[in-house]
């Protein structure tokens, strides 16, 4: 009874050390990376925006976050500089209602107050360029729902609404199948794309014609204004023709050609609402 | 070559690395973490950087135990094995996370798959804990090194064979025989190549290879 006792006490020691090490080694391994894990996912993030719009690093960028607040009922955008780190900025904040009337819009003195004062349902990030002044472009967070999971994106834009590129971030589609969709070569077949088309862009199964394959093969080597600027006639022919889907991921294909009409119009209408109040007085 | 691994004589070096390679391989003659084997070697690269992540986990597992076998209370050992293989999944999880994220973004929900391979537990409580610190190092490398040559080779097939083209650089036009890139396909790869080995270890010893994978640990 007594050797049993012990034994037991033994067990729970050795396991209680056990698992205390083990946190210890993992806390430690935390601390050590966190800091370059983040870094390198801002870093990511701010080269694919970059990149999506085909701008260097003199550009500015403006992230924009929407929240749905007060239990659905308001929207609330917040602005600051993209790669600034949270609470080190002030944010822009601008609320609207649903039906699209402005509430309030100011600048928060107290960025860290502003975070955690009341309860904000994350809606999606959106990213304005500017370059002396002018709008050179946007980037649209968007998601859609794939063949088994969330895809995740960026759309970049021309001022002008065009497609100037589309960026799969995430996904768990097939390897080999789904997976597809998340390359360039995929992802070209959007290129230069105005709001107007993709309101009636359609996905077919049709094979895709082979000079358009090899043409669109090129794009993971060579730039996009160069490859746009070399393939312009055949760029015009396809922009009539609906996307050709994933070979054996009809699914894949079309989801995310309609998360990106649907990303696209969206981002267009709150556009019309945004624009004037971030060109007021900040 | 296999008859050196249980309590004995001390196995040498060399013994323990060619038969984690070849006499036991994890994949093609223990049949052991098959699934993570289909699941990740559609390409090659992606082989590799698992191939890698379980041989660094592998060794320093085997490490670990075999260093505080003599505290590790044997009622609990399965347990403790198991967070030992966690904590150093976890860093090395980290560390590809946070110094390349390239290729963490690729196999990453993989890496972290790592803690439940059969074979490292399995080489913990076969090997590492009876074994003292430089036969178990051995042991570990072995294991690793025949697991990542595993991947890598099934990989190469099915990369091949699924897209035409070998880490990622394309040789034929579309994609041959699509099977192979899917999860089906990963299996039959697997079964060829395992007919293969045993076919190539029958000419060099000239034997028939005796099957013993289920009554492992």
């Amino acid at each position: 009874m007594n050797r049993d006792r012990s034994e037991v006490l033994r067990i729970a020691v050795t396991m209680t050390v056990v698992c205390a090490l083990a946190g210890a080694i993992l806390g430690a391994g935390f601390l050590v990376t966190h800091r370059y894990r983040e870094a390198s996912d801002r870093r990511a993030e701010r080269g694919a925006i970059l990149d999506l719009l085909q701008l260097d690093s003199s550009a500015t960028v403006l992230e924009i976050r929407q929240y749905l607040a007060e239990g659905g009922r308001q929207v609330v955008y917040r602005a600051a500089p993209l790669g600034a780190r949270a609470g080190t900025v002030p944010v822009r904040e601008i609320e609207f209602d649903l039906d699209g009337r402005r509430r309030n819009s100011g600048m928060s003195a107290d960025p860290a107050a502003a975070r955690t004062d009341r309860a904000l349902v994350p809606l999606g990030r959106m990213f304005a360029a500017t370059r002396a002044g002018a709008p050179a472009g946007f980037v649209v967070e968007g998601e859609t729902r794939g063949y088994k999971n969330k895809i995740r994106f960026f759309i970049g834009l021309t001022p002008d609404f065009e497609i100037a590129g589309v960026r799969v971030v995430e996904h768990e589609e097939d390897p080999g199948l789904g997976a597809e969709v998340a390359t360039r070569s995929f992802a070209g077949q959007y290129l230069g794309r105005t709001a107007d088309d993709l309101a009636t862009l359609s996905v077919t199964r049709d094979p895709m014609p082979e000079d358009w394959r090899a043409a669109l093969a090129t794009l993971a080597r060579i730039p996009v204004a160069r490859w746009r600027e070399r393939n312009a006639a055949l760029i015009e022919r396809e922009r009539a023709k609906p996307v050709y889907a994933v070979t054996g991921a009809t699914i894949s294909s079309r989801a995310l050609t309609d998360g990106v009409r649907e990303t696209v119009d969206h981002f267009r209408r709150r556009w019309e609402l945004l624009a004037p109040e971030l060109r007021g007085p900040s | 070559m296999s008859a050196a691994l249980h309590p004995g004589p001390a196995p040498r070096a060399r013994d323990l690395i060619l038969n984690g390679i070849f006499g036991e391989n994890p994949v093609f003659r223990l049949a052991l973490s098959l699934c993570p084997a289909v699941a990740v070697t559609t390409t090659v690269l992606n082989g590799v950087l698992l191939g890698v992540a379980v041989l660094l986990v592998q060794v320093l597992s085997s490490l670990t135990v075999t260093l505080t076998r003599r505290w590790i209370h044997p009622r609990v050992r399965i347990p403790i094995y198991t967070i030992i293989i966690a904590v150093w999944v976890s860093v090395i999880d980290m560390l590809l996370a946070a110094f390349t994220p390239a290729l963490y973004a690729q196999v990453g929900l993989y890496v972290k798959l790592i803690v439940a391979f059969a074979i490292i537990i399995s080489r913990l409580e076969v090997f590492a804990s009876r074994q003292p610190l430089v036969p178990s190092f051995f042991d570990g490398l072995g294991m690793g090194l025949g697991f990542l040559l595993a991947l890598v080779v099934i990989g190469a097939m099915r990369e091949l064979l699924g897209a035409g083209s070998l880490a990622g650089i394309p040789l034929a036009p579309g994609k041959p025989l699509l099977f192979f890139a899917l999860p089906a396909g990963g299996f039959f790869s697997i079964a060829l190549l395992m007919a293969l080995f045993n076919r190539i270890e029958r000419q060099v010893t000239g034997t028939r290879a005796k099957a013993k994978g289920g009554g492992h640990g």
